[in-house]
């Protein structure tokens, strides 16, 4: 599922998502189909995450796959990862629809008092509060999980060079990376919305 | 990509869901409503048939702004696509395929060109992207129970009909990058199991090309790497009534999707970036002749 290559995670969009994305252009629906595969558990995932509604979140899925296979000439693999682009799409409509609700909630109940500052949402996943959860729930981890995280994410380290630096073998390094992903997708579900 | 975002997806990755019915078969039955997928056809048409997709999926973010820009020739997108349509439908017409458009009259490229560039200047772009795609995924399927070898002549060149449609597939695809640089869109290029069919076709085009200029290259070897995906190796004997090639006279090194649009008459041979070794005033006759045939 969440191929990896050389380094911990791909900088540029990998060789099969150019391949993909060549394929998807030239009309290849099996493509779309592999595409799905891929990375509809993260697409959903994220999309319920934000939602908290499976039907919702279904729909939002659907929605960001046809998105690409109808207009697929909107991704640029020079720019990112399919991966992280249907993310993007996906988490701007699920936060679109959070929003709309509250909207038809607060109509519903009157103005709240203090409004929240809308978060601007551009061309990237996260916002820059939501970034800053994500970098506070990287420093809450316990000291072995957050050094092995900093040092792949922010350091640009392989799992074998993460290793090599915390003197642990490189499986070790792995499962720990692994394991503070866990954590951290744990930290911030308990924060959302 | 900012590492914060890539951690944030890798970590959503851990916590990826699935939805309580897979979703697939909705999506692709969705998907094929929304846009219609390659028109199935024989395998050798498939570099054509995934050309045409591709036009298709650019058209389809094409606003009216776009469609009256002029692209190449002095053609609207407009024009452009009705010329597509015209050349399509005269291979279409050499093989018993359905003609599309006004009743045939000029079967030449130019004048059908003319007649289908009139017939759907009355329409809207819209119906000319329509009229395009339907006129393709005919010629498609027609293709589908034909031998690649069945003969077929455009404009008075008699080749079998898979050279013709690979031609078609590179006009189409040099035709999607013309309007895509003028959208300022990034066109992917086809995959390389599509490239590689169409940079053969340009290798073998090249004895044609040089004898079309006036040069004849009977004799001569020429030994052409093609770098890239779906690029190669080929040994082009230089004369078109050379029965073998023999030992190279000249080896050219060069970007297959840079050699195929070359051909297409896309890039100037003067200045084509190439290595070569060997006999240099061939290599110059087979380059600066290259692009021949590339008509509008």
């Amino acid at each position: 599922m969440n191929r990896r290559h050389g380094s911990v995670v791909p900088v540029e969009a990998p060789y099969d998502d150019r391949l993909l994305h060549q394929r998807v252009v030239g009309g290849d629906e099996s493509a779309l189909g592999e595409v799905y595969d891929r990375l509809s558990p993260l697409i959903f995932g994220l999309s319920l995450r934000v939602t908290r509604d499976r039907l919702i979140a279904e729909d939002i899925t659907q929605e960001v796959f046809l998105l690409f296979w109808e207009r697929p000439l909107a991704y640029d693999p020079d720019r990112g990862t399919l991966r992280a682009w249907l993310a993007t799409i996906a988490h701007r409509r699920a936060v679109d629809h959070v929003r709309a609700e509250e909207r038809r909630r607060v109509s519903a109940i009157g103005p709240r008092l203090f409004e929240r500052e809308p978060v601007r949402l551009e061309d990237t996943v996260l916002a820059a509060d939501e970034a800053e959860r994500v970098r506070q729930a990287v420093s809450a981890l316990p000291d072995g999980l957050r050094e092995a995280v900093e040092l792949a994410y922010f350091g640009g380290r392989t799992y074998r060079q993460v290793g090599e630096e915390l003197g642990v073998p490189e499986g070790t390094a792995k499962s720990r990376i692994r394991l503070a992903l866990r954590r951290l997708a744990g930290a911030l579900a308990e924060e959302e919305v | 990509m900012d590492p914060v975002e890539r951690l944030y997806l890798d970590a959503m990755m851990e916590d990826a869901a699935v939805p309580a019915h897979s979703l697939r078969p909705q999506l692709l039955a969705g998907a094929r409503a929304r846009r219609r997928p390659a028109a199935p056809t024989a395998d050798w048409a498939q570099p054509y048939a995934g050309r045409v997709a591709a036009m298709d999926a650019l058209l389809a973010s094409a606003v009216d702004d776009d469609w009256a820009r002029v692209i190449v020739e002095g053609w609207t997108l407009q024009e452009l696509v009705a010329h597509l349509a015209a050349k399509d439908g005269l291979v279409a017409a050499s093989v018993g395929a359905p003609v599309l458009g006004p009743p045939m009259g000029a079967a030449d490229s130019l004048g059908r060109t003319g007649d289908v560039q009139a017939y759907e200047r009355a329409r809207s772009p819209e119906q000319t992207r329509r009229d395009w795609r339907a006129q393709a995924d005919a010629l498609c399927r027609h293709l589908a129970a034909l031998p690649p070898t069945t003969p077929a002549t455009l404009d008075g060149l008699e080749f079998a009909v898979r050279d013709h449609i690979l031609a078609r597939g590179l006009e189409t695809w040099i035709h999607a990058a013309d309007a895509a640089q003028v959208a300022e869109i990034r066109l992917p290029d086809p995959v390389p199991e599509h490239i590689r069919p169409t940079a053969d076709l340009c290798a073998r085009l090249l004895p044609w090309t040089m004898l079309f200029s006036g040069l004849d290259g009977a004799g001569h070897t020429l030994h052409l790497t093609l770098t890239g995906p779906g690029g190669g190796e080929w040994r082009v004997a230089l004369g078109v009534a050379d029965t073998e090639p023999g030992e190279p006279d000249v080896r050219i090194t060069a970007d297959v999707v840079r050699f195929c649009f070359l051909l297409g008459g896309r890039g100037d041979p003067e200045d084509f970036p190439a290595e070569v070794e060997g006999d240099l005033s061939l290599a110059q006759d087979v380059l600066t002749t290259a692009l021949a045939f590339s008509g509008p």
